[in-house]
This record gives C-alpha cells, structure tokens and sequence, in this order.
C-alpha cells in the first residue's frame, strides 16, 4: 500500500474526531493532529484504535507517543504493515 | 535498562499477571531527580505532613467518619498486596489527591512510611504559574503533568510513575483527565494514561478509590469547610485480552467503570 493511499485511510479515520473539518480538505503529512486538525487530545487513542482496525495493526503506547502528525501516522502504520 | 521488576515486594508470591513485556527505559537524570526530590521532600516532611494533617484536621475542620478502621483497613491491604499500587480515583476537588492520601495513611504514618505517601500527577497549569508552587508541589512528591501537551512530555511524566511503582512507591492518578464538571465519573473522559500505567508495571494493581464530601455537589476547587468524607476503596487487578494500546484502553475503562459502581453505592446509601 503506497503512502497517498494510507495517507486518505488515516485522514478518513482522523476525520471522525477532527473538530476543525475545513482542515480536513487540505491535509499534509505535516499537519498537525491535535493542533490543525484540533482533535481532543484524549481522542488521539481513539484515532489509534480505529486505524489498529483498519490496517489490522498492534500499536503500543511507546509507538504512539511518536505520533504528532499525519505524516507520523503514516509511517507508523507502514512500519507495522512492512 | 531493561523491564523492571518491582523492588521490596515478593513477586512469586504475587498473583499472575498478564501485564505486558515494556520496557521502561528510563534515564539516569530522570532517575537521579526523582531521588533527589524523594530525599528533599521527605527530610522537610517533619515540617510538612504535620502541617498539612493540621490543615484539614484543624483549619478546614475536615473529617472522615471511621478514619481509624479506614486506615486499618487501608494499611492491612497494601501489606498483604506485596505489590505495586497505582491509587485510582475520582476527581472532584483540587486537593483530592492530599484528601485521599490522608484519608488512607495519615500524617504520622507517612512519615514513617514514606514511600506509601502518593506521588501525584497534578496539572502543570494550575499549580505551575509561580516559583513559589513549583517548589511546593516539587517537595510535594507532585510530578506536573499539562493534559494535552506534547505527547513526549506526557509520555515521560508517565514513564517516571512506572519507575517509581516499580520501585516500591505508591502513585495516585485520577481516572479523568480532569474534574468532573458533572460531579459524577464521566466515562467520555477516562484517562487513557492510567491504563498505560497499568499496563506496563509488572503485578500492578489498582487501588480505586471513591472519595465525597458530603457538602460536594459538583466540582469546585477545595470541599468546604468542615465537610465529612465518605471514603470507600477496593483493589482491583484488571484483565484483558487484549495487548498494546487496546489493553491500557481496556484497563483504564475497566477501573472507571468499577468506580462508577463505587459511585452508584455511595449515591444509593444516600437515598
């Protein structure tokens, strides 16, 4: 799976906390999830959750403490799938 | 370093755990602050525990309907744990953390018992905002800890209470991520943290604790004046199936749904 197609999966799945949804429409692997995207906090382990589900992943907490962007979520995932 | 067993307590004697495999890498600066703070503030808690004990007691009028066989009870159940105990609790007040742990221990058992005295997780930008509260909470064995901030800096106040567990200490975490404006637990709000927290210290369990004054409607800063705690408590060891993030999820629900059924007593004897 090449990183555009896990990028609109994990911006799908971010899109369902994301209060700030114009962002939505011009997200990079540089935006920020919690600050562009304004996803609450305590919902980014919802986010994680819900992409472990739809890429079929494990993720520990240690993994996710890297996850502050897109970009980051996208290589996370790609370094569980690879 | 790697996975750290818990010092000073009897592992084999102590129930199997499913707990996962982490490690805690902690550095050394870090280790070597904790200590230092730990030495400072229990050289100057002479000073301070009477204080305080004389603060709720005598200033605020505070009382605990039992207290004796409360802390009975409390320091019967820690002896036979022989394990790590994360203190969980619902969050009300900003003094929750000092009303429970002197609910539990009291004053002059702590001073013998140090490392019994929680350390806390208070948030960084209500006591941070001066020099003079920084070092206070600092020799107040407090971690500060901002909700939302950089995931790095969570994740390293966190790693610092799953040394300090292992080490022997106790630790009080609130089972929200703030008080509840509601006054009653809000499972929307569960702290994903305590879950990790639990997760990754061997044999760890979970003292959920369920703390009201009487006077306590919904939140506020402090209870009022001369208010009577209920108090109930039970240890818990929460499982899963689950591992990674999904069991710390999994934990973290578990314990606040156990303290909702701590709440539903508290408000069911109150009818």
């Amino acid at each position: 799976m090449d990183n555009s197609e896990v990028q609109s999966k994990v911006v799908e799945v971010i899109g369902r906390y994301a209060k700030n949804k114009d962002a939505l429409d011009s997200v990079t692997a540089d935006t920020n999830i919690l600050e562009d995207l304004k996803v609450n906090s305590a919902r980014l382990v919802d986010v994680i959750l819900d992409l472990e589900d739809e890429f079929d992943i494990e993720v520990e907490d240690e993994d996710a403490d890297a996850v502050n962007t897109v970009g980051d979520a996208v290589a996370l995932i790609q370094s569980k799938v690879a | 370093m790697g996975r750290i067993e818990p010092l000073g307590t009897n592992v084999a004697a102590a129930p199997s755990s499913d707990s996962a495999e982490i490690d805690l890498d902690l550095p050394f600066r870090d280790r070597f602050a904790l200590s230092f703070q730990n030495v400072v503030g229990r050289i100057l808690a002479v000073i301070w525990l009477p204080a305080a004990g004389f603060a709720m007691r005598v200033v605020m009028r505070y009382r605990v309907p039992n207290v004796s066989e409360i802390r009975r009870r409390y320091r019967r159940m820690v002896k036979e744990a022989d394990s790590p105990i994360l203190i969980c609790a619902n969050h009300l007040t900003m003094v929750d953390s000092a009303v429970v742990a002197w609910a539990l221990g009291g004053s002059w058992w702590y001073l013998f018992n140090y490392r019994r005295l929680p350390w806390n997780l208070p948030e960084q930008t209500n006591y941070g905002f001066n020099w003079f509260n920084r070092v206070g909470v600092w020799i107040l064995k407090c971690i500060p800890i901002r909700r939302g901030g950089r995931r790095e800096d969570v994740s390293s106040a966190l790693k610092r209470v799953q040394y300090l567990l292992t080490r022997g200490d106790t630790a009080i975490i609130f089972a929200e991520g703030g008080r509840s404006r509601s006054g009653r637990i809000e499972l929307d709000s569960v702290a994903h943290g305590m879950g990790r927290i639990m997760n990754s210290v061997k044999h760890c369990k979970a003292l959920c604790v369920y703390l009201r004054g009487d006077r306590q409607l919904a939140y506020s800063a402090v209870p009022a004046r001369g208010d009577s705690f209920y108090v109930d408590f039970e240890l818990f060891q929460p499982e899963s199936p689950h591992r990674g993030m999904r069991r710390s999820r999994d934990f973290a629900n578990q314990i606040a749904e156990r303290l909702v059924e701590m709440e539903e007593r508290y408000f069911a004897r109150r009818k």
